[in-house]
């Protein structure tokens, strides 16, 4: 089984107020401005991809305020506020400002009275304000946090995009994963990473990469080290995939799970995610740049609802069925031959 | 499954050459070889693999053995570990 102890890398702990900015600028193109307290963005950090709207911490009640979290204050706070008397408002916005935000986001234009900037700024807490409406800016936001805290592994394998699958090449070493994937590069088809993978987990999907060292170099036994990229051309080349289908190749002897109907599903679980797999031993005449061109093909036709062992199944059953009241024996698929002239 | 901590300890670190010599060696052996470094899991009888860490000199790796000749595989890994790598003048 592969991957069967694959183990997840060390997670990023924080990042800084300023690169999650600059990333959110550079990366997710939105808008935002800073309005208090720029100057300390670097020593500020987020821990955490769940964010928090502070309304009732802002009405006084703080007991379990996740003050760790970055704030959104949507259209509901800034009426709540601005409802209050000067004083008031004050005091309020005193009560979240006594622990140590990350950063606090206006959205969808809204504005703090100046005041309240004012204490920001004192209490060293970093205030931005954007034109995003709030539930679609906490989307984006949570979005961006959850791809820079995602769980990953690293794992042995050769990844490859054929016809838009996100196929992983897996088996021991020296079994031909390369090999394969150089044909497939050969007939078109993409390489994401050779050797090292890179998952990432979101939203439930594993998205693979290489690493920055390894991308786009392969190694070919008895030749070396080559780069993918300037031998083939950038069409030769994909930065991400999904992953779709694992396929293990294996040696025949060690094969006992190989599939003859194709009515059973195997899977692997790779960071609690169950991914198809398909165990193909490697005999001699066997073609496997063919065959990973089928199973995306055969992915894609189930994808798009058509399932050809079940298919083929159910044909059979239903013949079966129709016996019973007195059918026949599978006849030629043909009725009548009208003659084939050359 | 054997697990040992090694340390690098030729100068430029585990380069395409040292690293050549540790896979081919590696692949002599049945046993699956897995190195670990600061959680970083690779395959060791995969060049790419072992130079995707860019160990450097004097880091330490863990060494993941596991197979029915894991101990003598071990040994000799471990081996050219103290050797540096049997690489005489680097460039």
């Amino acid at each position: 089984m592969p991957f069967k102890d694959h183990t997840p890398i060390p997670k990023k702990e924080k990042i800084t107020v300023a690169y999650m900015i600059e990333k959110l600028r550079d990366r997710v193109k939105i808008k935002v401005k800073p309005n208090a307290a720029e100057s300390v963005c670097d020593q500020k950090f987020v821990t955490d991809t769940d964010l928090h709207r502070p309304g009732l911490a802002l009405a006084g009640y703080l007991e379990l305020f996740t003050y760790k979290r970055i704030q959104i204050i949507g259209n509901t706070e800034s009426q709540y506020l601005a409802k209050l008397s000067r004083q008031e408002q004050k005091k309020s916005f005193g009560n979240i400002l006594q622990f140590d935000l990350p950063v606090i986001f206006l959205t969808d234009n809204n504005t703090l009275p100046k005041p309240l900037l004012r204490m920001a700024e004192d209490a060293g807490i970093p205030v931005y304000t954007t034109n995003i409406e709030t539930t679609q800016f906490m989307f984006l936001l949570r979005d961006f946090l959850e791809d820079q805290f995602a769980l990953q592994t690293m794992v042995h394998g050769t990844m490859v995009d054929v016809y838009g699958i996100g196929i992983l090449i897996a088996g021991k070493s020296g079994i031909g994963k390369s090999e394969v994937a150089l044909d497939l590069i050969e007939r078109g088809h993409r390489l994401v990473a050779d050797d090292v993978v890179m998952l990432s987990k979101k939203s439930n999907v594993l998205l693979s990469s290489a690493t920055e060292m390894n991308k786009h170099f392969m190694e070919i036994r008895g030749l070396g080290i080559i780069d993918v990229m300037s031998m083939f051309g950038i069409r030769s080349i994909r930065y991400q995939k999904r992953l779709e289908v694992v396929l293990n190749l294996s040696l025949w002897e060690e094969s006992e799970k190989v599939e003859r109907t194709g009515l059973n599903h195997d899977s692997v679980s790779i960071l609690n995610t169950e991914i198809p797999l398909i165990h193909l031993p490697i005999t001699p005449g066997k073609n496997i740049t063919v065959i990973a061109e089928v199973i995306a093909m055969n992915y894609l036709l189930e994808h798009y609802g058509y399932d050809a062992a079940k298919a083929f199944q159910d044909k059979v059953k239903h013949h079966i069925a129709h016996k019973k009241e007195g059918g026949e024996m599978p006849k030629r698929a043909i009725e009548y031959f009208e003659g084939d002239f050359e | 499954m054997l697990r040992k901590k090694a340390r690098i300890l030729n100068e430029a670190g585990l380069h395409a050459r040292p690293a050549a010599s540790l896979v081919k060696l590696a692949s002599k052996f049945e046993s699956d070889f897995f190195i670990e470094m600061q959680g970083y899991k690779v395959n060791g009888k995969s060049i790419l693999g072992v130079m995707t860490l860019a160990a450097e000199c004097g880091a330490e790796v863990e060494l993941i053995m596991n197979g029915e000749d894991e101990h003598e595989a071990m040994e000799s890994i471990t081996e050219l570990f103290d050797n540096k790598f049997n690489i005489e003048n680097e460039e």
